[in-house]
């Protein structure tokens, strides 16, 4: 797998954020304080959270500003089963380095899960990779992600270039599998 | 008395007919299916048998095999629950013709309810109240004459029929020869039985059912009413004992009408006589089902009795448990069907697993489960896993204990309609009891999931995003300075 050196942000709450969706909607949340008490933003508004473990496993009691609310939740890779009180809500959830790969399965051409900035290339056409590779490092969500080969083949095209900004959906490599 | 009993099917029915015969000392033998090895029924028995199909429903109506598989263990009796082979008459024969006792009604009063055109000549024989209806009896155009002279609005039905299927409501005559046709190109397919007839339509109609046990000596007794008039696509979805709203006059009319019915039929074991109540208080009879129906918990609590206890002792020999004056109601009890469906996809059926499954507790709350907690939920079932069924004092009561205990019951990582059932029980209408089987349309704007506002939406995205590590770890592990730097993964 490739390293990369993580670059320090200037701006440490846009580094915390994360995208949710709910009911088709995207929501994001950004961490806005951590002391005395998490503060995050959601939508535009902040919300002091504390959080209290219960018992159970997976269940907990969760003060957001003065209001109690009961949780329990489980995780199943891009979602989040909650029920919180008396409902349940599927949360969508996907990493950022998921979400970039997230269409190399099984596919011969690597897109952007997400809007963002391409940070450099390693990859040239015609050059053989091997699954695991850094194809290039892409800059989304204000972090940095390499983007990897998902299986061994041939570099096919390279659609985007450095500094290049794309839309989610965006292709960004095209690999040729080794005959 | 019996000693021994398989339990010929599977899920929440079949766990809990087990119970019972397990209280009761009965030695127990379930049946499986591979895809249900993990499946809590199997474990409830003494023994479990496994069946083999490529189709895993496939298995639970091999009669050959569940025969096998009960002499093979000794059991001396069967009992089929409700679905698959619960309503076969040949079954039941095959059951009686190896030796093992039956746990329901006779295999000929099975098939004679089996067929709704002789179901309804039966009834009418024990003037029992039917619809305005015409038959296929001679030509087509006979038939359909016959049903045009009925008056409109028609219901043409399958003959063979059930679920829905083969089923068409004809508002204007010119529709008529169409939607016979199609009823009966659909009664065809389904039932391979493409005789089909047409009753008078009743807009606004509950449904209003009696629970009847016979000991097949024409002695039977009642025990009073249940309302399921709460359906969706001809499925029942809440149903509770006694009716949301019913004059003892007419209560006790509908009940008699129940008994003499199942009194001709020379009745055995425990049985439902379904009738269409129209808003003028005319009743007419629907159908008999031959078995332990799936909404059987409601009458259990106002009765203060068990139903499938009944039917072991009166499959064991034992006269009726009974006698009518010695059964009465009281108070109130509502039960909820929990399926895995999609209410915001047009009730789409969901699978996935029960990553977590934490059943309600409380007085008058009882949760009849088939499926445990890390089990999966397949296409290959029916979506229901369970039943919520609460007590009350009053249907205020009840109701006010479905609604809470429905918001205990927490099901995670697969769809289901739990809120949805929550929001059906919890709705002005239900409320004040304005049922009618049309009621989830009628209402349909209002029970939908509820439009969220910022707060509770980010109150459901915070409670997420703390189940997200990453997340956890910005917000909680990392020492401020290295906070800023990114959840940085690879």
């Amino acid at each position: 797998m490739g390293a990369t050196t993580p670059a320090r942000f200037t701006d440490p709450a846009m580094s915390t954020s994360f995208p949710f969706t709910l009911g088709g909607q995207t929501h994001t949340l950004t961490i806005r304080a951590r002391r005395p008490a998490l503060v995050v933003e959601v939508d535009g508004r902040c919300y002091t959270v504390r959080e209290h473990p219960s018992a159970a496993p997976g269940e907990s009691t969760l003060r957001i500003d003065d209001r109690l609310h009961e949780v329990t939740r489980t995780r199943e890779s891009d979602r989040i089963h909650v029920k919180l009180d008396r409902t349940t809500w599927s949360v969508g959830y996907e990493d950022p380095v998921t979400a970039a790969q997230h269409d190399a399965g099984g596919d011969d051409v690597l897109r952007a899960d997400m809007p963002g900035v391409v940070v450099s290339l390693n990859a040239t056409p015609g050059a053989t990779v091997a699954s695991g590779d850094v194809l290039l490092v892409i800059e989304s969500m204000k972090m940095q992600i390499n983007v990897v080969a998902h299986r061994d083949g041939t570099v096919e095209n390279v659609h985007v270039e450095v500094n290049q900004s794309f839309d989610k959906g965006t292709e960004l490599v095209s690999l040729h599998p080794n005959t | 008395m019996l000693d021994s009993i398989l339990v010929a099917n599977r899920g929440e029915i079949a766990c809990r007919v087990l119970r019972t015969a397990r209280a009761m000392g009965l030695r127990t033998v379930a049946v499986y299916h591979h895809a249900d090895r993990a499946a809590p029924h199997v474990g409830l028995a003494d023994s479990a048998v496994e069946l083999h199909a490529e189709v895993p429903t496939a298995a639970y109506l091999d009669v050959a095999q569940i025969i096998a598989a009960a002499d093979h263990t000794g059991a001396a009796s069967v009992h089929p629950g409700y679905g698959f082979l619960a309503e076969n008459g040949d079954f039941a024969a095959a059951v009686e013709d190896a030796g093992l006792v039956f746990v329901g009604p006779q295999p000929e009063v099975i098939r004679l309810m089996g067929d709704k055109v002789h179901a309804r000549a039966f009834a009418a024989e024990a003037g029992v109240p039917l619809a305005p209806s015409a038959l296929m009896e001679g030509s087509f155009e006979a038939f359909l004459d016959a049903a045009a002279g009925i008056g409109l609005p028609l219901l043409i039905k399958a003959a063979a029929g059930g679920g829905g299927k083969g089923m068409s409501i004809v508002h204007d005559a010119a529709e008529l020869e169409a939607r016979a046709r199609t009823a009966m190109s659909e009664a065809e397919r389904y039932f391979a039985d493409g005789r089909v007839y047409a009753e008078r339509y009743v807009e606004q109609p509950r449904h209003i059912e009696v629970q009847v046990l016979g000991d097949g000596r024409g002695n039977v007794v009642h025990l009073f009413e249940r309302e399921c008039s709460v359906q969706r696509r001809f499925q029942k979805i809440v149903e509770e004992a006694p009716a949301a709203t019913l004059p003892a006059e007419l209560r006790a009319r509908i009940c008699d009408a129940a008994v003499k019915l199942a009194a001709r039929a020379n009745y055995r074991n425990a049985g439902t006589v379904e009738f269409i109540l129209a808003p003028d208080g005319e009743f007419y009879f629907l159908e008999m089902n031959t078995r332990l129906q799936v909404e059987h918990p409601v009458t259990e609590m106002v009765c203060g009795i068990d139903l499938v206890e009944a039917q072991l002792r009166l499959a064991g020999g034992e006269g009726l448990p009974w006698t009518q004056d010695a059964l009465s109601v009281t108070g109130h009890a509502i039960e909820c069907r929990v399926c895995c469906e999609d209410p915001a996809r047009d009730f789409l059926p969901a699978t996935g697993r029960a990553r977590v499954l934490r059943v309600p507790h409380g007085p008058g709350v009882r949760f009849d489960g088939g499926i445990s907690e890390g089990q999966a939920v397949t296409a290959a079932f029916d979506s229901m896993i369970g039943k919520l069924v609460c007590r009350g004092d009053d249907r205020g009561q009840a109701i006010d204990r479905a609604v809470a205990a429905l918001g205990d019951l927490t099901l995670l990582g697969v769809d289901h309609n739990i809120d949805y059932l929550a929001r059906v029980i919890d709705h002005p209408a239900f409320r004040a009891g304005a049922l009618h089987t049309g009621f989830v349309t009628e209402h349909a704007d209002t029970l939908g999931v509820p439009v969220l506002d910022a707060d509770a939406r980010a109150a459901v995205v915070i409670a997420a995003a703390l189940g997200v590590d990453d997340f956890r770890r910005l917000a909680y592990d990392i020492p401020e300075p290295y906070a800023s730097i990114g959840a940085w993964r690879n």
